[in-house]
């Protein structure tokens, strides 16, 4: 039997579809009392992943458990793990409460069950309306609904906030916190948009091209987050010369005659620079934030990295003006997220 | 853990209206075909005894015109007919839930694949064998107010047909559901069900007839229709088994048509026969939906 722990491991999974590669060999551990967002842009292997974990789609290679065990082995399965899956349906004749009642009775709980599901999602007013009328958003708390029926231990979301109004995403957001933390349990919810879930989450998976980009907490990769300084000297070379004297030495040119620095503060870089006898025009403090981040840590989705071996991440998330992507480069990825020992980058680990 | 799920599938049945709309044609075909068809075998004896080949059938297998169970041709008609209803129905059974896309949901809330199918295979083969009640009471209804009592079919003969229809219309139901799962389209399905027992097999049957008269005797509705209405021949001792060798072919072809059983073997040959069709489908839908990817 499963090990009652909640945790999720996705191990080396992988999966094709002919000769589309859509997981490419994702490793992964999600584990209970948090909430765990998995994030990648549309088409990067999220809602295979959820449904190999689910047992829907059989991967390619790898696996997938909950509680250590397939969901194929779960024993009554809708009991461990409830999911809201996109393209989950409803017969648009049968009513909410009939539907609940439906799979109340497959998993096994009494049918007061789906009266208290409905009311917990905020349908009970609609429990005997035909699921054909709902709105996307009435559809999106059914689900819900339906995945809660068997108190499962373990949520898994795939773009829950599709469809809810802000009312509606911030009840969900309440709602699946209170669901993980005060009650131990585990939620693993996806979503293209890092906005979207941010207040929500707590870990974050990151994939592209169906590869892990990054994995561990939100808040390390805030803490990642270099800020840079734009500065538009005199005499660039010199500035840049000043810098590195100073030990500062990640500094790069830009386009437009600019410098770049990171890691350090418009002080220290006005200071140097006045030391130097060199005049500044400006500077501009650039700080990147969490969803520049994530759009650079999924960029080579769109950039059209090599198939199957994608870049290493690189600083080329929306550039201001004047700055290609590769102007920028922060390096080899550092920070919490390696000392973690998490999992960076592509196949090549 | 199995009772769940059957009592699921029930509900999911139950809370739609599919089920009881289904009957309306399924009462109506069973009704008022095997009525039109007992006015008509009413007159079956007088058949028998007027046309030169009939008699010649008649004579050679010792069967008095006049106290033939023709009862038993009419209602081979009507619920043999009314067996494409369970047959749709069936259709609904897996195809429909990939069309609402509630197949996720049933594969999500069941231990495995094998037991959410398992339990929709039993919950089927209970409404296969309620539709067939339906279809026989209807029927036999239908022959009573259309036929005389002296030909109405015997106690054993009534309890045969009851069987039958049961058993067809069960395994109708079943080769529907496999029918639905191995093309994956309710419309198509329906559509491609339809016309082919209904027109095509028909149209093969008859035009080959000149050539081969098995075809009728093997192919899907033959061996469906064949299983009542070879209870019907038997009745009459014209299955192609026992149909004396001197009987021309056209004759053969009239009388087993009376029985709405063209070219039938046997009754349990057309079941055996019918089987094997329905586990062809059953077993490819089941093995298709067993490892489908649901995405």
């Amino acid at each position: 039997m499963h090990d009652g722990s909640g945790r999720i491991v996705v191990q080396n999974l992988s999966k094709q579809f002919g000769a589309v590669n859509a997981v490419q060999n994702l490793s992964f551990t999600v584990e209970p009392g948090s909430v765990t967002g998995f994030l990648g842009p549309n088409g990067a292997g999220k809602t295979t992943t959820l449904r190999m974990l689910l047992g829907l789609v059989t991967p390619t290679a790898g696996q997938a458990t909950i509680n250590g065990r397939p969901h194929s082995q779960l024993g009554n399965p809708a009991r461990i793990v409830g999911s809201v899956l996109e393209n989950e349906g409803f017969h648009p004749s049968r009513t909410a409460r009939n539907h609940l009642r439906v799979y109340a009775a497959a998993i096994g709980v009494p049918d007061r069950r789906a009266d208290e599901v409905l009311g917990l999602v905020g349908l009970g007013s609609a429990a005997d309306r035909k699921a054909g009328g709902f709105s996307l958003g009435m559809r999106q708390r059914l689900a819900l609904a339906t995945a809660l029926l068997g108190d499962p231990q373990v949520l898994v979301l795939d773009e829950p906030t599709n469809g809810l109004d802000p009312e509606g995403i911030l009840w969900l957001r309440n709602f699946l916190r209170s669901y993980a933390r005060e009650q131990r349990r585990t939620v693993l919810v996806s979503s293209h948009l890092l906005n979207e879930v941010e207040q929500l989450i707590d870990q974050v998976v990151i994939i592209s091209q169906g590869v892990t980009r990054y994995y561990g907490s939100l808040d390390q990769l805030r803490k990642s987050q270099q800020s840079r300084v734009l500065v538009q000297p005199a005499d660039p070379p010199a500035l840049v010369k000043a810098l590195q004297e100073n030990g500062i030495q990640q500094v790069s040119p830009t386009p437009d005659g600019r410098v770049a620095v990171a890691g350090s503060s418009v002080q220290q870089i006005g200071d140097i620079a006045a030391k130097a006898g060199i005049a500044v025009y400006g500077m501009q403090e650039d700080h990147a934030d969490l969803e520049r981040m994530f759009f650079q840590l999924t960029q080579g989705q769109y950039t059209g990295g090599p198939q199957g071996h994608p870049p290493q991440p690189q600083y080329q998330g929306p550039p201001p003006p004047g700055y290609p992507p590769q102007q920028y480069q922060q390096g080899p990825p550092s920070g919490p997220q390696q000392q973690q020992q998490q999992y960076w980058g592509g196949p090549q680990q | 853990m199995m009772g769940n799920l059957i009592k699921a599938e029930f509900r999911k049945t139950l809370s739609l209206k599919t089920w009881w709309v289904l009957l309306i044609p399924l009462a109506l075909v069973a009704f008022w075909l095997t009525f039109a068809w007992g006015k008509i075998t009413n007159d079956f004896a007088d058949f028998l005894s007027s046309d030169s080949d009939a008699r010649q059938v008649t004579r050679l297998i010792g069967l008095d015109p006049s106290q033939v169970p023709v009862g038993l041709l009419a209602l081979a008609h009507g619920v043999n007919l009314a067996q494409l209803v369970p047959g749709l129905f069936g259709i609904f059974a897996l195809a429909g839930e990939y069309r609402s896309k509630t197949i996720t949901t049933t594969f999500l809330t069941a231990p495995n694949r094998i037991s959410a199918l398992t339990a929709k295979m039993l919950t089927y083969i209970a409404w296969g064998a309620i539709y067939g009640l339906v279809s026989f009471g209807v029927s036999a209804i239908a022959v009573m107010s259309s036929v005389d009592s002296g030909r109405w079919p015997s106690a054993g003969q009534w309890l045969a047909a009851l069987g039958g229809t049961i058993l067809a219309a069960v395994l109708v139901t079943l080769f529907g559901i496999g029918f639905g799962a191995v093309l994956r389209s309710v419309p198509l399905a329906v559509v491609l069900f339809l016309v082919w027992f209904l027109i095509v097999e028909n149209v093969l049957v008859i035009l080959l007839w000149g050539q081969t008269t098995v075809l009728g005797g093997i192919l899907p509705n033959g061996t469906a229709n064949g299983i009542v209405g070879g209870i019907a021949a038997d009745a009459f001792g014209f299955n192609s088994l026992n149909l004396p060798d001197d009987v021309n072919s056209g004759a053969q072809l009239l009388l087993q048509y009376t029985a709405a059983a063209p070219g039938v073997l046997s009754w349990w040959a057309s079941a055996l026969i019918f089987f094997a069709w329905t586990m062809v489908f059953f077993g490819l839908g089941w093995a298709g939906n067993q490892k489908r990817d649901i995405t």
